[in-house]
């Protein structure tokens, strides 16, 4: 019998074994039908911030960076915190950063204006010939998404935790308003306790119960260039497009920007948005025609009502808990997501108000949150 | 192999637990490298098959990301919007 069947190999479901693990909490067993990291853990940029415009993203952010340093100090995950850098080319763009930063100074956060000669010190690479002015923000950072899942997968399974990969659950055991384990190849696995954290699949697993919940997936992509020294240190953003850059610990720049997705779209490949990435990330970085696109690839965003995570209980039913929604910040939010749902599993509250703020019963109560700033 | 990976640091990770490609590809750099795998990913999936003890045709061959070779990025500028 397990204490806990997680569903879902991520870096949340990964993050919360590794969590549990370390605190000594009983049996673990967490289960991933393809391979870990394989829905959109993989596929993120890896950037960390808590420079958001909502209190409870700023609170939850704010922790996940102390808890991504401990990650770093104690696991030696590759994370830096090298910043944020949002980069405006139009007056207008300008007032939109101020009005950000304004919020973030009422949460203490020290983000701020800077000028040419810092960004040429932190972004060498940086075209600043068109630029108008800079945000930036010292706390934000970057991890690698493949080093920080793959050393917690690692450390979880020296501490005792079990992983059952390429094995489909196919439905949560739910029996009496209680769930009691999952159903894998129709065989059924008992648990005290069941934590979804399955990001955009968690939608059509837990419709197999019944359990609706707001989530819909939406295609975002990126695309990575070959690798070089070093360019810029901070995660760069182009204002006027909501694009972003990022160099990663190997030195590849992996691009993102919006193109016209559908809600439940296919994940597939558009020449439409390598034209637009391309051409928004030409204007800062004026070598970029002229180096080689090395791959590129489609992955959700799994995106709610109010662009804020689930996490919590799955009210009414019992020992059940969930964790995704989180709209684009899944990865940065991982370490206190795996503190916050360790609290609900073992303690039956959250660690902060704030998190308890994003249970899934708020969506029925009329209680959601607004995020002004969903970048990239 | 590319990215400077040696037989021996994927027989290592095999015995870690990385027991498919797609996860040796993202925890050794195998197939990320220049030749985006064209190279290196039969010998890997040789070295899974020996050491799994499972017929190579069996095993699944990592997804295949466009481009297929690297592609100078100012190709795309000349996309036209409608494609």
């Amino acid at each position: 019998m397990y204490d806990l069947i997680i569903v879902g190999g991520g870096i949340i479901g990964v993050s919360l074994a590794f969590k549990l693990a370390e605190q000594g909490f009983g049996k673990i067993l967490l289960v991933e039908r393809n391979y870990l990291g394989s829905g959109s853990t993989f596929r993120c940029a890896g950037g960390i911030r808590a420079s958001f415009t909502s209190r409870e993203h700023i609170v939850l952010m704010k922790r996940s960076i102390e808890l991504w340093g401990e990650l770093k100090e104690k696991l030696g995950v590759k994370y830096s915190r090298s910043g944020y850098l949002w980069l405006t080319h139009r007056e207008e763009d300008l007032e939109k950063i101020k009005g950000y930063m304004r919020i973030h100074h009422m949460f203490g956060l020290d983000t701020r204006l800077v000028g040419e000669d810092f960004v040429k010190e932190v972004a060498p690479y940086v075209d600043t010939s068109k630029m108008v002015g800079a945000l930036f923000d010292p706390l934000a950072g970057k991890a690698s998404p493949f080093d920080s899942l793959y050393k917690q997968f690692l450390a979880a399974k020296s501490l005792g935790v079990e992983f059952l990969v390429g094995k489909e659950v196919t439905r949560i055991d739910i029996e009496n308003g209680a769930a009691m384990g999952v159903l894998i190849d129709g065989e059924k696995i008992p648990a005290r306790n069941v934590a979804v954290t399955a990001g955009a699949c968690s939608v059509y697993l837990l419709e197999r119960n019944g359990i609706k919940i707001p989530l819909t997936p939406v295609p975002h992509h990126a695309a990575l260039t070959e690798d070089f020294g070093r360019l810029f240190d901070p995660l760069i953003i182009d204002v006027a497009s909501g694009a972003y850059a990022v160099q990663t610990f190997h030195g590849n720049v992996l691009m993102g920007v919006d193109v016209e997705e559908k809600p439940f779209g296919e994940l597939s490949v558009k020449l439409a948005f390598l034209e637009k990435v391309v051409s928004v990330w030409s204007k800062w970085l004026p070598w970029l025609p002229n180096v080689n696109i090395l791959r590129y690839w489609p992955g959700y965003y799994e995106m709610t009502p109010d662009h804020h995570p689930i996490i919590g209980p799955v009210t009414p039913i019992e020992n059940l808990y969930i964790a995704t929604g989180f709209s684009g910040h899944g990865f940065m939010m991982a370490p206190v997501v795996a503190e916050e749902m360790a609290s609900w599993i073992t303690s039956g509250r959250p660690r902060s108000q704030e998190a308890g703020n994003l249970v899934l019963s708020r969506f029925e109560e009329g209680k959601t949150v607004k995020e002004l700033a969903v970048i990239g | 192999m590319c990215e400077r990976v040696t037989v021996e640091d994927v027989e290592r990770a095999i015995d870690m637990g990385f027991r498919d490609v797609e996860s040796l590809k993202r925890y050794l750099r195998i197939g990320m490298g220049p030749c985006q795998g064209r190279y290196c990913v039969p010998i890997v999936l040789g070295i899974l098959s020996r050491k799994l003890g499972v017929p190579v045709e069996k095993l699944s061959y990592v997804a295949i990301r466009p481009p297929l070779e690297p592609v100078p990025a100012r190709l795309f500028l000349r996309v036209k919007k409608d494609v």
